[in-house]
């Protein structure tokens, strides 16, 4: 699905990012890290946001930077700046939905399947994105990218902003799109419990490179807590 | 109290992220005030003989009372456009020991530090002090002054109300333009004259002085009524943003451009429901105007037609420029969002050079009023629009690729400078230079007309290029997509 091939970048001689080689297939991969471990700035490099000293990101066989077709299948919710302040949750997904060829329709049936996730306080919250909480921002944008129904999800630190039930709610529903179809769903993480519980690789960054590669297993949590502790 | 809190405004002055631009700003600002007090002063000490020199035979001092009513009505509409709402972060404030009374009397003393207050005292005080003084006597003279600041006071407290107001109801604000033209409209086919009220008005407080009361009387109770509305609508300072629930809409008369569509009615959503582009624009629509300076009957009657084509290039392009000239800039919270979306570069640009002729070609419309002032106008008007929705658009594209510089939505326009670089000062040179290169050489060559039709037949050969010179800025755009997206970032 993804592939990289020789990635670097780095800031005033520091480097942020320096992946060699690395094959993303099918599955929910966790990525874990301190801060400033490079965690962003690799899904920023993936989106083709940022551009790379020495760049090679190729998602199925195809150079991100030089074609734009990842963006048919390829979703992602980084930050706030990927959500349209200034447009009501609905007109948001009406948008994103169009522009992967749903119908209104299709993307209220959507999200009528999301409605124990949004709580009650997404649709018909009379407000625009930019006056929701950080939460719901979050919310929103998961959202928004569940509709597209892609093949690669890429989530930045998701369990962080969402509340207790909503974190548990978004390990199943991402356990439930999983087990639907093979698809590439990246999410990274401070929170080991929730990582080793959802994902079925791990891969752990330091200083912007990729230290382990692990396959989870019973002894994933602990190999991971051995490597974070003080 | 007022004190302390002064202190702190000054303190979040000075230490805010970037107060080094902030005084950069003011001094810019300082040296504008400057000028503007220098300017009112000369202008005051020489009304005399200005006046005496424009209207022989009168006497001088009921002509100079005509005046009065238009530059208050002149400074009502420059405060609604460029006074800033003094605001205070009320929220730390509120939960603090302090009355609710002396934080609202603290707005209003905060919102006297202002130009806007001093500047009619230089200007009309020097006149009144002099010549009316020497006639009517220091009495009468004093009577004016104070008559002439309580208007002041008036006119700021109005001000201020009416622009609270208009952040709560949109409709105020159209209220208020529409009078606006209605009162310019009235004076302008003599319905009834400014000038006539106005001398008759201030003549009455030169017979009766004690009149100045009534005007007192009228400062305080638009300071009451600014009072009373401040105190109920305490919150609204701060929580502006929260009032009234917000409605999806759809254009659907849009639908039918399908991608292009939807890009366009989201710029069009954040023209609406973003105080920067929405006031920018507010202002874009008194540029229309602007052809009762450029199309002056002498112009026309000399065929000047650089000039006239300068202000019809300026009147067609006026909404261009000021969407263009933050043309991604203006989505530089959500540029990160905007390129991970499904969306091809080359649609994104297509559906922002669609928007700009959209925009020009309203503008132009409008403008064809002005064949009422002379037909001539009209092939003139033709010519620079076209010149506009193909040239312009296309060097419009190309600019916005060169611009680093966030922005935010939320603050105002006047004296904002956020997001503002080289870029902005060197787009209305280069659209000017683009126009006169192609215009001066078949005006001088041939004539002033072939110039004319020059600059129409460039703008029809470059749309019929459009398809072309987007792929060139879809080029452009994709090499620097990663310095925009770092600088918006920023932001």
């Amino acid at each position: 699905m993804i592939t990289i091939n020789n990635l670097l970048k780095s800031y005033n001689h520091k480097v942020a990012v320096d992946i060699p080689q690395l094959e993303i297939g099918n599955g929910i991969i966790g990525l874990v890290g301190n801060n400033g471990a490079g965690k962003t700035t690799l899904f920023r490099l993936l989106l083709d946001l940022i551009k790379a000293d020495k760049d090679e990101v190729y998602f199925n066989d195809k150079d991100v930077s030089k074609n734009e077709d990842w963006k048919n299948y390829t979703a992602a919710y980084i930050d706030e700046g990927f959500l349209i302040p200034y447009l009501t949750p609905e007109e948001y997904f009406y948008f994103v939905g169009k522009l992967h060829n749903r119908s209104k329709v299709n993307v209220d049936e959507m999200l009528s399947g999301l409605a124990a996730f949004f709580d009650g306080s997404i649709l018909n919250s009379g407000k625009y994105i930019r006056d929701l909480s950080k939460g719901n921002q979050f919310k929103v944008g998961i959202a928004a990218c569940l509709i597209q129904e892609p093949d690669v999800i890429i989530l930045d630190e998701p369990f962080a902003n969402l509340d207790p039930s909503s974190q548990i709610r978004l390990i199943k529903m991402l356990e439930e799109l999983n087990a639907k179809k093979p698809m590439a769903i990246l999410v990274s993480s401070h929170d080991l419990n929730h990582i080793t519980e959802v994902c079925t690789r791990i891969l752990l960054m330091e200083k912007g490179r990729i230290i382990k590669d692990l396959k989870t297993s019973s002894d994933t949590l602990t190999e991971l807590e051995d490597y974070f502790r003080v | 109290m007022i004190y302390t809190l002064l202190q702190h405004q000054w303190k979040s002055f000075w230490r805010s992220r970037n107060a080094g631009r902030n005084v950069a700003i003011q001094i810019i600002i300082g040296f504008f005030v400057l000028y503007l007090i220098v300017a009112a002063i000369f202008l005051g000490f020489s009304f005399d003989s200005i006046l005496s020199d424009a209207f022989p035979h009168q006497d001088v001092i009921p002509v100079f009372m005509g005046f009065i009513l238009y530059y208050f009505a002149f400074d009502m509409i420059m405060r609604f456009i460029m006074q800033e709402l003094p605001t205070l972060a009320v929220q730390p404030y509120l939960t603090q020991n302090i009355k609710r009374n002396q934080l609202v009397s603290f707005l209003n003393v905060r919102s006297l530090f202002s130009i806007f207050i001093f500047l009619p005292l230089f200007l009309f005080l020097p006149f009144i002090t002099t010549t009316v003084s020497a006639k009517y006597g220091a009495l009468v003279s004093l009577s004016l002054v104070v008559t002439i600041f309580s208007l002041v006071i008036f006119n700021h407290f109005m001000a201020l109300f009416i622009k609270r107001k208009t952040i709560l109801n949109q409709w105020w604000l159209i209220g208020f333009f529409l009078l606006i033209l209605l009162v310019v409209a009235a004076d302008y086919f003599k319905i009834f004259s400014f000038r006539d009220i106005s001398a008759a008005v201030f003549m009455k407080v030169i017979k009766i002085p004690a009149l100045c009361l009534v005007f007192i009387a009228l400062a305080i109770a638009s300071w009451y009524n600014n009072n009373i509305f401040l105190r109920k609508n305490f919150y609204l300072e701060n929580l502006e943003k929260s009032t009234g629930k917000k409605k999806s809409t759809d254009f659907s008369w849009l639908q039918r451009f399908g991608t292009y569509g939807d890009l366009i009615s989201i710029d069009i959503k954040l023209i609406q429901r973003n105080k920067r582009p929405r006031s920018l624009f507010l202002l874009s629509v008194i540029f229309l105007f602007y052809g009762f300076i450029f199309f002056k009957p002498e112009n026309i009657k000399a065929g000047n037609l650089g000039i006239l084509l300068v202000g019809s290039i300026f009147i067609t392009g006026m909404f261009m420029v000021s969407f263009g000239q933050f043309l991604f800039a203006w989505q530089s919270s959500h540029f990160d969002g905007m390129m991970a979306a499904n969306i091809q570069v080359k649609t994104y640009i297509k559906s922002k050079m669609m928007l700009l002729i959209f925009f020009s070609s309203i503008a132009f419309l409008l403008s064809l009023l002005y064949g009422f002032v002379s037909v001539k106008l009209i092939p003139i008007l033709i010519a620079s629009w076209l010149f506009n929705i193909g040239v312009h658009s296309i060097l419009t594209g190309f600019i916005g690729t060169r611009n680093y510089k966030g922005l935010d939505l939320s603050k105002r326009s006047s004296f904002n400078y956020q997001g503002t670089g080289a870029a902005q000062w060197l787009y209305s040179l280069i659209i000017l230079v683009a126009g006169a290169i192609i215009y001066l050489p078949f005006a001088l060559l041939i004539n002033k007309w072939a110039g004319i039709a020059a600059i129409g037949i460039a703008g029809i050969i470059s749309l019929l290029m459009q398809d072309w010179w987007i792929d060139k800025i879809t080029v452009q755009f994709k090499k620097q997509k990663y310095k925009m997206l770092d600088g918006f970032r920023e932001n």
